[in-house]
Order: C-alpha cells, then structure tokens, then sequence
C-alpha cells in the first residue's frame, strides 16, 4: 500500500522524519534505563503510520523525542531535510509552531477558548489567519460545524478529540505526531477520529505517525513500526487488526 | 491531622514563603514602629531624669488650665522668693530657673534648630551641679551681662570658639536679636547636645531680662539636703508660699513624671501615625492570606475528598487547614519580628530623610513589642483561614471522585446582599464619623473605612468579569492570541480575581484618598490666599519652636515703603469650660491685610475686650453683636468680653479673634506665628531689599510674598503628602506580592494548558506574556476599585471639612493617571517571576503527566 501513489497533488518524495541511531537513556548506572537503543526509523510522507510495543517499549519516547519535545541521548532526528536534534529552543518552537502538529490523549485543548477559537491557536499563535478555504474543509471532515462555538466543557470527550484533529490539520505541518488519541474516548468516537486520519492522509497527503497500544487503531495505519525494549522489533504493512494482535502476542510472550 | 498539614507546608516551601511575605511585612512594621518609639520614648524619658536628677522640689506658677495642645500655662513667680526658700531647713541650695527659646545664628547668617525637629532653647546658666546638667568643657559660665555658654553639639556645628561673637534671637516677649561674648561651651553630662536640640545660657539677671521680666523666673529649683525626703521638703516650702494662691511646689519626682507624660502626649500623635500604618499593611495582608488559602483550599478538594472518604472528620479537616495557618503565622511572625528590629532603623532613616530628626539611643525591646506583634501575626494569619478553612471542612467524599477541583464562580444573590449590607454599614459609620461629630469621630471614620474596603471586597466578585473583560478589550488586538488568553484566565475565576484585586484596591484607594485630599486642601489654601489674603508679604518660620520676637514686627513698621505690619499671635483661651485656640492681631486696618468679610460689627472696635467671632461659632453659641462672653484667661483669669465683629470666613482667622493690645495684656509669652506685611501702593517689589534686611537680624524669618507662601505651603502639603506615600508603599507592596502569588498558583493549576499551549508552537514569550497581561488586568481592576474608593472618600471628606476651611473639591487628573500606571506597573511586576516560572514548564512534563 503506497499512499504516495494515490495522491497525486503529493510532489514531496523521500523521508517526513526519521530517527537515525537514536538513543535515549535515564538514569546511570545500575539504574540505567535505556527507553532507545541506538534505533534507526524512517517515515515517508503522505504516510499514516503507527508505532506500537508493549508498556516500556519506548515507543512514547521515540514519538517524544522525533516531535521535538524530547531530547535524545545520542543521535539524530531529522524532519524532512531538518536536523532538529540540537536545535535551540526558539527555532524548536518555531518548528512545532509551523511544521508540527499535535494530538494527544486528553488535555487536548485550552478550556478558555471555543471550540474554533481552540482550531486555529496554532495559527494566531504565528500572528497569522488560517487559510479560510481549508479551514472550512477541515471543520466539514471533523464534523464540528454546529459547535464551534462551544468551549471545550460543553463538549463530549470525542468532540474535543476532533477539535483537536482539526487543529493538527488546520496549518498543513508536514507532520503530525499523535500519542493514543483514543485512548479516552469510546470505541465508536475512537473509529471515527481514526477515520479522519486515515482520510486527511488518503485524500489530502498528510503525513501522520501515531503512538497507540489498540490493535484497531493500529489498523487504520498504512504501516506499523513495532518496538521491544527500545528497539525495532518489525513492522508491517497493510495491518489489520488480526495481523497486529499476532504481532504483539509475539512480543509480548 | 496535624502530621497532614505540616507534610503540605513541607511540600510547598514556596507557597508558604509568599504567603508569609504579608504577614511578615505587617508584623516588621508593627515591630519597627513599636521599637522605634520605645527607644525614642526612653531617650527622652532619660532626658528628663537628667535633667531633673539633683532636682528635690519646684516652685512654680499654678496652671489654670493646659492649652489647646495640652500644655500647662503658668505664670511667671517672683525672684525674690529664692532668699526665703534657701533659708527653709533642709534646703541644700536653690536655684532659679528661667527658660526660653533662642535661636543660635551660625556664621553664615543661618539660624540653628529654626526649622523642624529638635527645638532651639534658651535658660539662665545655674552654678550648681546637682541643678545644672551641663559640664563646662571650654571657657567659663557667663559672668558680664553679654556672656553666653551654648552646647558642644552647636559650637561644633557652626565652628564656634571660645571668645567669639555669637548673634542669638530670643523669642519672647522682649526679645531682641543681639550679638553676645561666648564666654564657654558645655556638654549635656557626657552628651554634646540633649536629643539635638541647641542650648544657650545667659547670666540669671540677662535672662530674665531677655526671657521673661527682671524680677520674674520661671520657677525655683531646689536641692535638699542629705536624708531630707522630697514630700518633707515638700510641706516645708509650702509654708514660704503660703498666701500666694497662683504659686504651687511640687516635689522632684513629679516634675520628672510630668516631663515624661508630656512627651508621652506630643510624641503618642506619632506613634499612632506609625501604627496606623503598620495595621494598613496588615489589613492588606489578611486579604493576600484568605485569597492563598482559598486557592489551596479548591486545589486540594480531591485531596481533602480523599481524606473525609478514608475516615477523617469534618473537625479534623479544618483543624488541618488551621494547623497549617497556624505554622505558617508562627513562623511569619518570628521572622517579621527580626525583620522590624532592623525596619526601626529604616523608619527613623526615613523620617530623617524627611526633615524629622530623631535622637540617637540604643534599642529598646520590650516583652510588649513582642507579644503584641507576635500575637497580632498569629491571630491575623488564623483570622484569614477560617472561611478557607470551613470550605475544606465541607468538602463532600464525593469529589475525591471527580476529575478536576472546580470552584464554584456564579455569583450568588446571598453575596450580592451581605456584599450591600456590609458596604451600607461602613458607610452609615463613616458618614455619622464625619458629619455626626462627637467623641469617636475619628474611630467611627476608620472603622467606616474598614468596613467599605470589606463590603466592596465581597461585592467584587460581581463585577471582576465584566470588569475584566472590559478592561482586557483591547488586548486581543493588542497582543493577539496571547492578551486573548491573558483576558479570558483574568475572567476565569471572578473570586480569585476580585480578592487579589481587592489587597491592591486597599493601598490605591488610600494612596488616591489622601491624593485627592491634599490637591483640594492646597486649592482651599490657594483660594484662600488668593481671596482673603491682601498683604503683599507673609514673614513666617519653618517651626513652631522659633517663632518671631514682637520686635520683628516693630522693626518692619521702620522700612521705608512699607504701609501696613500686623503680627499674628496663637493663644489659648477657656470658654464656658472648654478650652479654645484664639487668633490676635492688630485689628486697625485689618481688611487690608486679610479680607475676613465682617458681616456684622467691626474688627476696628476690638480694643481691649472685644471679640470677633466666625459666623457660625456665634449662631452656635446664639451670639449677636453687644452679646457680653465670659472667658478665662491662664495669666490674668475670668474677664467678659463683648462680641464686636461677626465674620464669615475663617480659614485665615479661626472662630475666635481678638485684639493685639488685649493679647499683650493677658498672655504670658509674646510672639508672632507670622507678620504679615503689606507696601504703599506700587512699593510692593522695591520694600523687598529693606525686609530682607531687618531679617537679617532674624535668621528664622522667612520672606514670602503670595506665590512664594502658596508654594512653600504646596511643599509642605507635598512634604507630608510624600510620608504618608512611603508609608502606603508598605501595603501596595504586600498588594504586589498577593497578585504573585495568586499567579504562581494559578500557573500551577494551569501547568498542562500551558504544556498544551507550548506544543502547539507558543512561544517562551507568549507564555510570559499570558501571565504577565492577567496580572496588569487584576492589577487594574484592583486599581481602579481604589480610585472609585478613594474618591468618594476624598470627596466625603471635603464636604464634611468645607467648614474648616477645606471647602474646594479637586481632582488631580495627573496624579491620578499616573497612579493607574503605577497599578498596571505594579501588575508587570508581579507577574515577573510567575510569568518566567510558567515560561520554564516542562512541556513533556506538563502534557504526559496525570
């Protein structure tokens, strides 16, 4: 399954972020925890992809340290062309601000501001307006056109997942990180933010790469990386949800 | 519970430091006042014993009554009673005293001690060393008529030697400006000065002539002999003075304890000024402590859930938040009690930085000073966690269940109503205060005060939403996203806004007030100078110690050009009982020298026993013109005067007024406040050079023609205006620290939304920028809640005075922008750390974390 063959407004060829012998360690010593172990991983545009391992694998901290929100012990981290790895904190903001986008668990949102107000802060953030055509296109695929006005208590906790897709989406970053986006959410509003995803990717050739533990979510992705005590372990294309669920019973045994 | 409270405190090192920074302000300055009057108060106090330590026994002139200051008027004894004391068995010696004031001239034409601060006094110089406290150290005791001694502390001030001419001015009665031979320089027993005032001494016979009448001393100072107890010698000298009705003795002791409560009484006025301060400050600070706790309280509703649902009680849940206060109180205290030893000698550098010198003394520490400010730290600490800690007590098992602590914000209608009631009771007090009159006046004004502070503090949570969301209107534009953000958290949580607003509202309200007040007294005094004030010159001094000798008046009637010269004298005089201050001047031509607007009678028709009276003194006490008044005055007794002028202004005259001549007859001492001067037509620029040159002789006069008195009068309106300014920095300070910490917990509430914001592509800057813009706007509203305050008290306070003479109304548009700049500054400085702290959040931390 190529996603970069199905989008043909896509010209971006080559690699959206990738990890080279990435490592990350805590503690010294006897304590010495190493949550990477010298890990090499690439992802391609256009590409929804997961990444999976059981609790302690390390896979939060590689989608930590390749957001730029994490600091590797050794190695590097590229977006697109870009060595973030010692980049200093400003132009790390600016990065995240411009070609990053986030979704996480839960705690998604700023509880001050609406719903819309809470889409396009990445965007008043730079002191810019979100382009209005896209913006429009975002809110029809999230489905949040009748509660934009809402603020984020109003909302059910899959809405406010959606308004946090939509905020990922709403400045076109060439990546977006999203660590167990349906992780608080029910099964039914979990599938239809993974829809989303899957969609944006499909139609719109945004790269996405996911931290999850759910075989189903997994399923929606293109590719799946799997990581075992800081390593690589596999990956595979085209799961489903059986696949995975084979893969992580091997792991885990 | 207790192992529960002090694990909190423990855990939040920073939390209970900024909380305690209020506590320890308002009790350092407790300390610092409480310290530094002690220690003035027992430099002053050893004064008086030293002065008075070989005294056995005084006879004096029996006071008739104090004056309207409070102070003893006596009449002058005759000298001649020392030969029939010294031959009373028992006396050792005696001694007269004669006492004045006498202003030193150094060599540069200045006057030593004219100006504020310790006075310039002048005695007859005493032989005997039990009586006499001073010590030659240069030179002799003055032998010729023309023979001064004056102190170390002077001579060294203005270089004087033995043997050079030194001009002295002696204010009294006959004084005159004259150059003496200084005969001798002595110390104050080891002291170069008495508590920095000048002395000078002349010969027995120069200073009765100078001081009081030749013939006539102050009193008799009389030393007993070994084993002679005071109350024998006492009873004994009564004898000498029996027959004599106006002459009293009293006994060593008594002099000395008078001397004490004397000082006790002038000095008490400063102490209260200080206190009054110090409980400013610590007013301020229990809103800082009720807001932090609150804020605790809400923060930790799950954790006191927790622990109501595990088994502890209700009582057990508040003794925990009051366990807390409590240590929190303790500690504060103990540190403000270090803290205000070394504020004592900050405050007594300020107010010598002010033109009030206070004498050197080594620091005195009573067990009073630190019970009271221990104990008033404590109590005030416990005092402001009892709601927060209710709220903790009824805090339900069930929100240990809950997500987040969420404070309950709609503004309720029983707020709304305790809110009014509480505002209409402080008010209904401060207006009786006022307008009402009687004894507790000022009592009733300040507790009236209190209660508006506290009545406006409940209301505002009503209106901080709103407020906030006005006054943030421009923000978003301003600042975009980031003054979007810092507007919506300031309209976030309305309690915790208004109540951080609220220590500031305290300190803006009183800096406005007294602002306000002091730009409309200077109008009324500007009117006043402006509309009654018809002399061209105004000679005046800078104390009220150094006032003019008559013969600066006598002197300036001889300069060519000048057409008119009146002296105004202050005095006191009893009425029907009580004792009232009168005005005495030279009532021939008056109108052209003050335009007092005489409804009725004329103030030419004084003479000897008459009496002008302002209008609604005269109503008051149903006087018309011819209405025959008895009065009693402390020198010469009862007389009846008759009402001969009814005026309608008085802030230049007072309510009562009589003539000079009727002044100089029955007041013992003789001295001008200020004589003002007005020239023959088109003479008023060229009479100047001849002034000056007849206060030459005078150094303590100063010149002033109408401009220059408005402005010397603004400066000192202006002088105590900046006092009272550095006074209130104290609880706009502790205000500061409030909004602080009000930041820093809320940031810490706010950790992962700041997380969020962080990466999501904020910058550094605009994080610091949230912060610093939601503490301007609480900054503001606290702002200007204290202007709309401090207006309307200034404004009550005008009209309430308009019969005293404040009677103008006057917003200073400047001042007052100024002090809102001042309020968003003070919001830019809270936010300073806060905003850095919240810059620095972990955005990992923040966002992973549960």
């Amino acid at each position: 399954m190529n996603a970069v063959a199905q989008d043909p407004s896509q010209k971006r060829a080559g690699v959206a972020a990738r990890a080279v012998d990435a490592s990350k360690v805590y503690g010294q010593g006897d304590n010495e925890v190493r949550a990477l172990d010298h890990i090499n991983v690439e992802f391609a545009p256009a590409q929804y992809s997961a990444i999976m391992g059981p609790s302690g694998s390390g896979k939060s901290t590689l989608l930590q340290c390749l957001a730029g929100l994490d600091q590797l012990t050794s190695g590097q981290v590229f977006l697109g062309d870009l060595d973030i790895t010692n980049l200093h904190e400003k132009a790390l903001t600016r990065v995240r601000r411009d070609r990053i986008g986030f979704i996480f668990q839960s705690f998604n949102l700023i509880p001050t501001l609406t719903a819309l107000e809470n889409i396009t802060l990445p965007e008043k953030l730079a002191g810019k307006d979100a382009d209005p055509a896209w913006l429009d296109q975002v809110i029809e695929i999230v489905g949040l056109r009748s509660r934009l006005r809402h603020r984020p208590s109003e909302l059910s906790g899959g809405q406010q997942q959606r308004v946090a897709v939509a905020r990922a989406l709403v400045s076109r970053p060439d990546i977006i990180f999203a660590d167990e986006p349906t992780g608080n959410v029910d099964s039914k509003a979990g599938a239809e933010i993974l829809g989303f995803m899957r969609q944006v990717v499909r139609e719109f050739g945004q790269t996405i790469v996911m931290v999850t533990h759910d075989p189903i979510a997994a399923s929606y992705a293109d590719r799946v990386v799997f990581l075992a005590d800081g390593s690589i372990d596999d990956e595979l294309v085209g799961p489903t949800t059986e696949s995975v669920l084979d893969h992580m019973r091997r792991l885990e045994v | 519970m207790w192992r529960v409270a002090l694990k909190g405190i423990a855990a939040k090192k920073l939390r209970v430091l900024l909380t305690s920074v209020s506590v320890v302000l308002g009790v350092a300055f407790i300390t610092g006042t409480l310290v530094l009057s002690d220690t003035i108060t027992r430099t002053f106090d050893t004064l008086v014993v030293n002065v008075n330590g070989g005294l056995s026994a005084q006879i004096r002139g029996k006071s008739a009554f104090n004056d309207s200051q409070g102070n003893a008027q006596r009449n002058r004894i005759d000298a001649s009673l020392l030969d029939a004391v010294r031959r009373v068995p028992g006396v050792h010696d005696a001694d007269v005293s004669v006492a004045g004031l006498g202003v030193i001239v150094d060599k540069t034409g200045k006057g030593l001690n004219a100006g504020q601060g310790p006075p310039p006094l002048a005695f007859a110089w005493s032989n005997n060393t039990a009586l006499n406290p001073m010590r030659l150290v240069s030179g002799t005791p003055p032998q010729q008529p023309n023979d001064i001694v004056i102190d170390k502390r002077s001579a060294d001030r203005a270089h004087f030697v033995v043997g050079d001419q030194v001009r002295v001015v002696i204010i009294a009665t006959k004084g005159v400006s004259a150059v003496y031979h200084l005969a001798g320089i002595g110390k104050f027993g080891s002291a170069d000065s008495p508590a920095g005032a000048s002395l000078v001494f002349f010969t027995t016979a120069t200073a009765e002539r100078l001081l009081a009448q030749p013939g006539k001393v102050d009193a008799i100072q009389v030393q007993a002999d070994a084993g002679v107890s005071q109350n024998t010698l006492v009873s004994r000298l009564k004898t000498v003075v029996r027959g004599q009705p106006g002459v009293e003795v009293v006994g060593g002791a008594a002099v000395v304890q008078e001397g004490q409560d004397n000082f006790q009484r002038a000095f008490g006025f400063f102490k209260t000024f200080l206190l009054v301060f110090a409980f400013i400050a610590l007013f301020v600070g229990t809103f800082v402590i009720y807001n932090t706790f609150s804020i605790t309280v809400a923060q930790r509703t799950r954790e006191y859930a927790l622990l109501r649902a595990i088994g502890a009680s209700r009582r057990q849940v508040t003794t925990s938040v009051f366990a807390e206060a409590l240590v929190t109180g303790v500690v504060a205290s103990l540190v403000g009690l270090g803290a205000g030893l070394l504020l004592a000698s900050g405050l007594k550098a300020l107010l010598a930085a002010l033109g009030i010198d206070i004498p050197a003394g080594s620091t005195v520490v009573t067990s009073g000073t630190v019970t009271v400010a221990l104990s008033v730290g404590i109590i005030v600490t416990l005092m402001a966690s009892l709601f927060p800690a209710l709220k903790a007590s009824r805090v339900r098992p069930i929100a240990a269940m809950r997500e987040v602590a969420i404070e309950d914000d709609r503004p309720s209608l029983r707020r709304t109503i305790a809110g009014v009631i509480v505002t209409a009771l402080g008010l209904a007090s401060l207006l009786n205060g006022l307008f009402g009159g009687g004894g507790n006046a000022l009592a009733n004004v300040a507790i009236g005060a209190v209660i508006i502070f506290i009545g406006v503090a409940i209301l505002g949570p009503l209106v901080a939403r709103p407020a906030a969301r006005l006054i943030g209107a421009p923000l978003p534009s301003l600042r975009g996203v980031a003054g979007r953000l810092a507007r919506d958290n300031a309209m976030r949580n309305p309690k915790r806004t208004a109540s951080t607003a609220s220590a500031l509202m305290i300190g803006v309200g009183l800096v406005a007030f007294v602002t306000i007040f002091a730009a409309s007294a200077q109008a009324s005094i500007d009117h006043v100078i402006d509309s009654e004030m018809k002399a061209d010159y105004i000679v005046s001094t800078s104390s009220q110690f150094s006032t003019l000798p008559p013969a600066v008046e006598t002197d300036l009637r001889k300069v060519p050009g000048v057409e008119l010269v009146s002296g105004v004298r202050f005095g006191s005089m009893k009425f029907a009982g009580s004792v009232k201050q009168i005005e005495a001047f030279d009532p021939t031509n008056i109108d052209q020298l003050f335009d007092i607007s005489v409804s009725k009678g004329r103030l030419a028709d004084l003479g000897l026993d008459g009496l002008g009276v302002y209008k609604t003194t005269a109503s008051d006490h149903g006087w018309v013109i011819g209405s025959r008044v008895p009065v009693q005055y402390a020198k010469t007794g009862v007389k009846t005067l008759t009402v001969r002028a009814i005026y309608t202004q008085q802030a230049l005259a007072g309510p009562y007024v009589i003539s000079l001549a009727n002044y100089e007859q029955n007041f013992t001492e003789q001295s001008d406040a200020v004589v003002i001067v007005k020239a023959a037509p088109g003479a008023a620029a060229s009479v100047r050079p001849g002034i000056n040159a007849v206060l030459k002789r005078y150094p303590n006069g100063k010149l002033q023609d109408r401009a220059e008195y408005k402005a010397a009068q603004a400066k000192q309106v202006q002088q105590l205006l900046n006092l009272i300014y550095a006074m209130l920095m104290m609880a706009v300070f502790i205000a500061l620290f409030g909004i602080a910490n009000t930041l820093a917990l809320s940031i810490f509430e706010r950790t992962r939304e700041i997380g969020l914001l962080r990466a999501v592509g904020g910058s550094k800057a605009q994080v610091r920028s949230v912060v610093r813009w939601e503490s301007v706007i609480i900054a503001l509203f606290g702002t200007l809640l204290g202007l709309l305050i401090g207006v309307f008290f200034g404004w009550v306070l005008v009209r309430a005075l308009s019969d005293q003479g404040i009677d103008r109304f006057s917003l200073p548009p400047g001042q007052l922008v100024v002090l809102v700049v001042l309020g968003a500054f003070v919001g830019t400085l809270a936010a300073w750390l806060p905003a850095r702290r919240a810059a620095r959040i972990d955005i990992l931390q923040a966002i992973t974390t549960n």
